[in-house]
């Protein structure tokens, strides 16, 4: 068996500074964060990405959490300067939206929210598999066979009345008048 | 609350005119890109939308 984990102790070896995130953002200042995210949207390659995303309903906040995701990546700006940001980047992207004609989507209203599920994915993308043409076919409600009748087993018809008719149901609670009723004991000693 | 909902909120209260509290306080107010900053912004960009466009002339020689 091969063992591919860390040694114990190995985080505290290891060089924290390898990843972006690890080490102190390039910027914290509010307004330079703001500028920067705004620069990289105005340039031409990531412009067109934007607005054609918006273009196929991609939200406007989906679009700048994409963003702000990739600059924290990049350890250009931190996570909460990030969420600080993100109203101001927003705002900037629908108003270029607004002067363009480009039809978009905030998408901070949860109102008439669908739930993303894996079949409306499917759906979605037009992935239709034959395991969901199973599933569907196991989802139709199950038939359910006819009780067997007749042979030892078989459950009572109405033909064959197994309720006791009202003399013998009389007998069994001992009401008949033929029945033998409990003589009294006899006095032997003639005691009162 | 994910970052998605955190960012989703952030938009929320800037589109409401809402600027973060501390934020403010820490730089004095002295915030450039504020709500009212991209409604400037707004009418500038239709300003420039309704001005009549200038073809670029390019030298094709």
């Amino acid at each position: 068996m091969k063992i591919d984990a860390p040694v114990p102790g190995a985080n505290l070896l290891a060089d924290t500074r390898n990843y972006p995130w690890h080490r102190p953002p390039d910027i914290t200042d509010y307004d330079e964060a703001v500028s920067y995210m705004i620069s990289r949207i105005s340039q031409e390659e990531q412009a067109e990405l934007v607005y054609s995303l918006l273009q196929i309903d991609t939200t406007v906040t989906t679009v700048v959490s994409g963003l702000l995701m990739q600059s924290i990546a990049k350890g250009k700006i931190p996570i909460d300067l990030a969420i600080l940001i993100s109203g101001p980047v927003a705002r900037y992207i629908e108003v270029i939206a607004q002067t363009n004609g480009y039809k978009y989507d905030m998408g901070t209203d949860t109102s008439d929210r669908v739930k993303i599920t894996p079949t409306l994915l499917k759906m979605a993308m037009g992935i239709i598999e034959d395991d969901d043409e199973e599933e569907e076919m196991e989802a139709t409600p199950e038939v359910v066979p006819a009780m067997p009748e007749g042979g030892l087993m078989g459950a009572p018809t109405d033909a064959d009345k197994m309720t006791a008719t009202d003399e013998e149901q009389a007998s069994m609670l001992g009401m008949n008048a033929d029945s033998e009723e409990p003589v009294e004991e006899e006095n032997i000693d003639g005691m009162a | 609350m994910t970052f998605q909902d955190a960012v989703k909120k952030s938009i929320k209260q800037f589109m409401d005119g809402k600027m973060p509290k501390n934020l403010m306080e820490v730089s004095g107010g002295e915030v450039k890109y504020t709500p009212e900053y991209f409604d400037g912004f707004k009418k500038a960009m239709e300003e420039e939308g309704d001005a009549p466009e200038v073809e670029e002339t390019t030298d094709e020689d």
